[in-house]
């Protein structure tokens, strides 16, 4: 009996084994991710940009999306091209919101806030792979830098989930 | 009469004695606060493997004549300056020089002497060490700027890099020491690579270096054209 569960265990196992390793092979070899620029009226500072542009190079590189994430402006192979990303993308809104609002009303009320739009298009022939929206808010008693770190990892996250949507063929 | 007199002097010198004490108290406080480098807190920076450059069509041959600090920083050595201070062991233009060096060696682009050069490097230092970050982390960043200039034509063209990278934050000074080095060394390493394989460099030694080749390669040529025949 016991000899039976321990084979049973480790034929799930063996099976579970490649499956896992095939999941995390990067679908792509390399991502350049470019510095997002700011629509009119948006008021961050020009160091909230340089620390997003770092935040998500840095997701990215968790995410294991891509084989290897390049600096923004470095050349790639022509072989390689075809299975590359750039991803740009635009701030579109930020609301600094009200510590007294949070504080009094609660439940939502005077959160920071910030919007992105971002097109992830392949190198090679500039097809757009993806577009991505995301909307983050965060407290008003946190740094700045913090909204950036939440945005950069739910943008990774949505884009993870495009992509795996895009590759799979349509029925 | 006099005796008012020697109050309001009493009092004025009283007054005066007090602020001095205050302001030396805060002084001393303050360079008491001022963290100094011990070998404890000093870390080595270093780049690591060598960044292989990107392949050009005519290999030039490069020399970097200097690398100037425009930080602006008045402690450039000193990147952290919480928990007793981190140090840097080397000021930050002789790492990113280093670096450079020994990316440039490795591929064999660079040359003996200045005078054998066939490109010349002029790097401008912006910033190297730790930007300001979320707090839950470091935020290293190294960012420089550099003049490739032709010293046979004196022409020139600026090629700018920049390198990020994000390492998470520690509680204990051994793993913070720890974290950032390994922070900006990876800023470090992200930088050289943003250079030696940056599309600014490639367009710079195609403007620079690969006219230049073509030139002297296509004059004999031309001579031979314009030759009259023997015949």
């Amino acid at each position: 009996m016991r000899v039976a569960t321990v084979g049973i265990v480790a034929l799930v196992l063996a099976l579970a084994a490649p499956a896992k390793a095939e999941d995390e092979s990067p679908q792509f070899k390399t991502a350049e991710a470019k510095h997002f620029t700011t629509a009119e009226g948006v008021e961050l500072s020009p160091t909230f940009v340089d620390y997003f542009y770092a935040e998500l190079r840095s997701e990215l590189t968790k995410a294991k999306i891509v084989a290897e994430v390049i600096g923004e402006g470095e050349a790639v192979d022509d072989a390689d091209a075809p299975q590359s990303l750039v991803i740009t993308g635009t701030i579109t809104e930020y609301k600094k919101g009200s510590v007294a609002k949070a504080a009094l009303i609660g439940f939502g009320a005077g959160m920071r806030s910030l919007r992105m739009d971002a097109d992830v298009v392949r190198r090679s022939d500039k097809q757009n792979l993806c577009v991505l929206h995301v909307h983050v808010k965060v407290d008003p008693r946190w740094n700045e830098k913090v909204m950036a770190k939440t945005a950069a990892n739910q943008m990774v996250k949505e884009m993870k989930k495009a992509l795996k949507e895009g590759a799979k063929p349509s029925a | 009469m006099v005796q008012r007199g020697s109050l309001h002097l009493t009092t004025a010198i009283l007054l005066v004695a007090g602020l001095a004490g205050l302001a030396g108290a805060a002084w001393s406080r303050a360079s008491a606060d001022e963290p100094k480098p011990k070998p404890e807190n000093t870390i080595s920076i270093q780049l690591g493997d060598p960044v292989p450059p990107q392949k050009f069509a005519h290999p030039p041959k490069f020399w970097i004549a200097d690398v100037i600090d425009r930080s602006g920083n008045p402690q450039p050595m000193l990147v952290m300056k919480e928990r007793g201070g981190v140090f840097l062991e080397k000021q930050p233009t002789a790492i990113v020089r280093e670096a450079l060096e020994q990316s440039l060696k490795a591929a064999n682009l660079m040359a003996a002497d200045a005078g054998s050069a066939d490109l010349v490097l002029r790097v401008y230092l912006f910033h190297f060490g730790l930007a300001a970050g979320s707090g839950l982390d470091f935020f290293g960043k190294v960012e420089f700027s550099t003049i490739v200039k032709n010293p046979k034509t004196g022409e020139s063209q600026e090629v700018k890099a920049a390198g990020t990278s994000i390492a998470k934050g520690a509680v204990r000074k051994k793993n913070l020491q720890k974290n950032v080095q390994e922070d900006i060394e990876e800023a470090l390493h992200d930088a050289t690579r943003n250079f030696l394989r940056g599309t600014q460099l490639k367009e710079a030694v195609a403007a620079l270096w690969d006219q230049a080749v073509a030139v002297p390669a296509a004059a004999p040529a031309k001579e031979e054209a314009s030759k009259p025949s023997a015949s």
